[in-house]
């Protein structure tokens, strides 16, 4: 990616059981001038992250090594609201009508521009400035967007 | 129908028949396998006054037991009150009735007795007489019930069936759905080993190859990833599809340097030929982009795809240096592979000169299914 704008920094928290796509993602996320906070494969272990170290944003798969644990990750994680939280899944059936409290949803398998435009999107979202690039190609928003806060109930 | 009856003699004479000797007549109802009675509604409470045979046999009471008393003596627990009152407004009214009602015998078994009560008129007009004849339908009754029994019972069984099926089918989907997601993740797996190993392998010809894997392994990709995502597993959509794919492309072009222009009709095509078109696409559109344009030389790629009497038809053009003014043609692999697949489409191909520039003009059979736009 050569000519991608270099939005403000995020402190990404990444939550995958394969290791392969953990570590090319952290590449990728490297390159766009990021910084990952951690990387957790287990959903006890990725809501603790959450806790102690606040990130930014949390790109959450729904598989995790205990099971299909995501959506509690994110449910947990979104309910602070410095967090955004952005699923990263195959498996996109599994998330309830209200997302969780995530932003949206990034579907596997993901290009890097679609990662690249996604993480724009979000750092324009959270600085208040329009997002670079504006296109949300490979992120399909939840119904009610919210910035981490937990969905109103219907 | 009531008949009417006039007392002469020795017989009865019924209006439009011939005179009937009463003796024949009672012979012929005593003997009768009918069961029959005649009450008299000129007596307190219509007493039968006579009962033949079957009567007492079909009852179980003997003939002292039966005359001078009402025949709802053989009403009980299970005979209906709504038929009863029915009968008893039937006849007030001076009607006949038909209808089945449960009586008892006198050892107080049930039976299902289907009368009909006839009124019969005197010459004065008054119903002097009510003759009734029954039939034991308790046969007719328990046949009834049991085959509702059969059928409550299948319709059960049916119900049981059903919701076995849809568990099964459930299950099925569920799995699917399992898999269609594995898949996903080992693409994304795949991919991310050749990025990985690309960014650690020094600029040079085995970074250029496994970039340009990793490429293809992407566009392979995005074909997935458009298939089963909507409803229909068995087909996409071409011009979502390019929409998708040239969109990764563009983002990788200088958009002031190189304009890719692409006019997709929405064909539907079978999910069977997702990957290979994906590979297609991706070979040809990004050897358009990538080598007719060397140095700083600016240019158009454009791309259509619309149907074309059974088939298909996709032409890929620039406006660039042209297929034979290149260097040893850096796509060498890129070109048999974009034959190869052709081939597999059934498909055939021609690479011209466009002077200048290169057209690629490639037509596709289509299966003739449901491929409506």
């Amino acid at each position: 990616m050569d000519d991608v704008t270099a939005g403000p920094n995020l402190r990404i928290l990444v939550v995958e059981d394969e290791v392969l796509i953990a570590l090319e993602l952290e590449c990728l996320l490297d390159d766009l001038g990021h910084t990952i906070v951690g990387i957790a494969g287990h959903s006890g272990d990725a809501i603790a992250m959450g806790r102690d170290l606040v990130p930014d944003l949390a790109l959450v798969d729904i598989h995790l090594i205990d099971g299909p644990t995501g959506v509690e990750v994110a449910r947990a994680l979104s309910a602070d609201p410095r967090t955004t939280v952005v699923f990263m899944t195959a498996n996109a059936k599994r998330i309830p009508d209200d997302f969780a409290g995530a932003l949206g949803v990034i579907g596997k398998p993901y290009t890097e521009r679609a990662v690249a435009n996604a993480l724009a999107y979000v750092a324009g979202l959270r600085s208040g400035t329009a997002p670079v690039g504006g296109s949300l190609d490979g992120l399909s928003l939840a119904p009610r967007p919210t910035a981490g806060a937990a969905a109103v109930a219907e | 129908m009531g008949s009417s009856v006039s007392m002469s003699g020795q017989g009865y004479a019924v209006e439009g028949s011939e005179r009937i000797g009463v003796g024949t007549l009672a012979a012929a109802f005593e003997a009768s396998p009918t069961p029959m009675i005649v009450c008299d509604p000129r007596r307190q409470d219509t007493p039968i006054v006579w009962a033949n045979d079957a009567f007492l046999a079909l009852t179980g009471y003997g003939r002292d037991e039966v005359e001078g008393r009402n025949c709802r003596m053989l009403q009980g627990p299970l005979s209906d009150p709504a038929v009863i009152r029915m009968m008893k407004d039937a006849l007030a009214e001076g009607r006949p009735v038909e209808c089945e009602l449960f009586n008892y015998r006198k050892d107080g078994t049930a039976f299902l007795n289907g009368m009909t009560i006839n009124p019969v008129r005197g010459t004065s007009g008054e119903v002097i007489l009510y003759f009734s004849a029954q039939s034991d339908l308790t046969d007719k009754h328990r046949l009834q019930a049991a085959l509702k029994n059969a059928n409550d019972d299948l319709e059960r069984q049916v119900g049981e069936r059903t919701a076995a099926l849809r568990t099964a089918l459930e299950q099925k989907t569920a799995l699917l759905h399992e898999v269609d997601h594995r898949v996903k993740n080992n693409l994304q797996v795949i991919s991310s080993l050749m990025l990985l190993k690309a960014r650690r392998t020094p600029a040079g010809e085995a970074h250029d190859a496994l970039q340009a894997m990793a490429e293809r392994i992407g566009a392979l990709s995005t074909a997935h990833r458009m298939l089963y995502s909507e409803g229909d597993a068995a087909q996409f959509d071409l011009r979502e599809f390019a929409h998708e794919f040239l969109g990764d492309l563009k983002a990788g072009l200088d958009a002031g340097r190189t304009a890719v222009e692409a006019e997709i009709e929405a064909v539907a095509l079978s999910a069977a030929m997702a990957a290979p078109l994906a590979l297609m696409l991706h070979e040809l559109a990004t050897n358009a982009v990538r080598h007719a344009f060397p140095g700083e030389r600016e240019g158009r790629v454009s791309i259509t795809a619309r149907r074309s009497g059974s088939g298909m038809r996709l032409v890929i053009e620039d406006n660039g240096i042209g297929i034979q003014a290149g260097t040893p043609n850096p796509a060498g692999f890129g070109r048999n592979l974009v034959e190869m697949v052709v081939r597999q489409l059934r498909g055939r191909i021609d690479w011209s000169d466009a002077g200048p520039g290169t057209r690629v003009e490639i037509t596709i059979p289509l299966e003739t299914r449901t491929g409506v736009s």
